[in-house]
């Protein structure tokens, strides 16, 4: 499972899982709700729009935050997610909607993005 | 000359050098060596615990097709809104390195590292030009055009620069420093310019 990382990962916002069913992508999102079973998360991407994880191993912390969620997206459009990393926001929070600004420019400008 | 912000996934530390595996999502996990210098006491015998984001700044290599990063800074990134602005920055600079491609005739000496436009799997490359202020060239041209081993010191530029304030110098100097244009020395009032003269 661990090769994920070994490839190209796209950033997508939670509109685009659908285009990239089957494949890697990371995605950047806050923690909405968390499942009583710790096996799914809902996180929001900066365009409001939700998208579901499902973790391999059950959460065993409360986390709460911005989360980048390294995945596979499964054909419910959801992500199975390989690993995550919590963002820092001890020092100022982080502009989840600048963020998604971003991801718009550089999927409509791939030529100045490339991935892999 | 780069700049790339990532993950580190893995550190290992050797006497020499520490080599960390930099991933920021378009490639697989970089090669990043920090050269130590083991008689320099300060931020280079830390090492960056894997799992943080940091932003390096450093030569780009090319090795039997595979790229690595020699890092002359690499700095745990404080606020995450630096890495989408660093998203931001690779696009721009993208935008920039086609643009003077077309306009062949000019040929500002820091594009030399061609491999950007043509590296496939590295969108985390990042160009420093144009985004200096009037001070922060003023301070960068006076530390490049310094020869001393031990490079220009903060009194220095204070002297040379007497209509410009030392929180100005010093904020100015902090800049470069993290935009990788320039690098501590014997400590931290000492700085050289990374660009070769």
């Amino acid at each position: 499972m661990g090769d994920v990382h070994e490839a190209p990962r796209p950033r997508i916002a939670a509109a685009q899982l659908a285009q990239y069913i089957g494949r890697p992508v990371c995605f950047v999102g806050r923690v909405e709700k968390i499942h009583p079973t710790g096996k799914l998360v809902v996180l929001s991407d900066g365009g409001g729009c939700n998208a579901t994880v499902e973790l391999s191993e059950p959460l065993d912390e409360e986390i709460s935050g911005v989360l980048e969620v390294v995945g596979r997206v499964t054909n419910q459009a959801t992500i199975m997610c390989m690993s995550y990393v919590q963002f820092r926001e001890d020092k100022s929070p982080f502009d989840l909607e600048l963020y998604n600004e971003a991801l718009k420019i550089i999927h409509e400008f791939p030529e100045y993005f490339p991935f892999g | 000359q780069v700049t790339v912000v990532g993950i580190v996934r893995h550190a290992e530390k050797a006497p020499t050098n520490i080599l960390y595996k930099v991933d920021d999502m378009t490639a697989a996990p970089m090669d990043v060596r920090q050269w130590v210098d083991t008689d320099e006491a300060g931020s280079e015998n830390i090492v960056v615990p894997p799992g943080t984001y940091v932003k390096v700044a450093g030569h780009l290599r090319s090795f039997q097709n595979k790229k690595s990063l020699v890092a002359f800074k690499i700095m745990p990134l404080e606020n995450m809104n630096e890495f989408t602005t660093h998203i931001l920055e690779t696009v721009n600079a993208h935008m920039i390195l086609r643009k003077n491609l077309m306009l062949a005739s000019r040929a500002p000496q820091s594009f030399t590292s061609a491999g950007i436009s043509d590296v496939g799997g590295y969108g985390g490359g990042s160009l420093p030009v144009n985004g200096l202020t009037a001070h922060q060239s003023q301070v960068l041209n006076l530390i490049k055009n310094c020869h001393s081993p031990e490079g220009m010191s903060l009194q220095e530029l204070k002297l040379q620069l007497h209509n410009v304030s030392i929180p100005t110098i010093k904020q100015a100097v902090e800049f470069l420093s993290s935009e990788g244009h320039i690098y501590s020395t014997v400590d931290d009032d000492h700085y050289k310019s990374t660009d070769a003269d």
